[in-house]
């Protein structure tokens, strides 16, 4: 899996925020990956300016793993997978 | 750390009604925490308990009539395991009663928040 791109991953769910501001993104986040078991990817869509900066500190504190942060346009497209 | 073991964060919100602009941020900040898996408390103090009394989540908001209420802040980081706290003399200035408040406010004392403070990774006070 590792040496594919992103985005032949299938994420295990998909969580659409966009348009939602702090901490919104975060907290779906966490919540939904409560929900899911070790290894699974979840996909996130988000419209918050901050939502770089914050998946890089919410993986960093929570141990899960952050694959990619892709921008079209205004929206970010985040793949984190669980540990 | 505290007692679980987990990394701390405790918010001291000192803001009441005065400037309901300040009310939000200490809610979305510990929300933000405790969806980090880290342990988000928040001690209100000074002016701070008018916010937790009953009523008055509903009636202000940090823009105003625009935007979400207090309610909506509270209830989403309450939601997300954030404590808040109390303690007596900050009621007495408010002529508050630990019954007049929502529920959910945990009532602790100097020596409790002290103890809090030293063992939390970061207090940050507004």
């Amino acid at each position: 899996m590792e040496d594919r791109p992103n985005g032949a991953l299938t994420p295990n769910e998909t969580l659409d925020v966009k348009g939602a501001a702090c901490p919104i993104p975060v907290v779906k986040t966490a919540k939904t990956m409560k929900t899911l078991s070790t290894g699974d990817v979840l996909e996130i869509f988000a419209t918050d300016p901050g939502v770089e900066p914050d998946m890089k500190a919410w993986t960093k504190q929570t141990g899960n793993e952050l694959l990619s942060i892709d921008r079209d346009g205004d929206v970010f497209r985040v793949l984190v997978r669980k540990s | 750390m505290s007692d679980n073991g987990q990394e701390a964060v405790l918010y001291v919100m000192t803001h009441g009604l005065e400037s309901p602009e300040r009310c939000a941020t200490p809610f979305f900040l510990a929300a933000s925490a405790a969806a980090m898996d880290v342990d988000a408390g928040i001690y209100f103090t000074m002016n701070g308990p008018q916010l937790l009394k009953q009523g008055n989540p509903e009636k202000i908001g940090p823009k105003g009539e625009q935007g979400q209420k207090l309610r909506y802040f509270i209830d989403q980081a309450v939601d997300c395991g954030v404590k808040l706290y109390i303690c007596q003399p900050s009621l007495d200035l408010n002529d508050l009663k630990y019954e007049d408040l929502i529920e959910g406010v945990e009532m602790i004392g100097g020596a409790a928040f002290n103890d809090m403070a030293m063992e939390a990774s970061a207090v940050i006070s507004f």
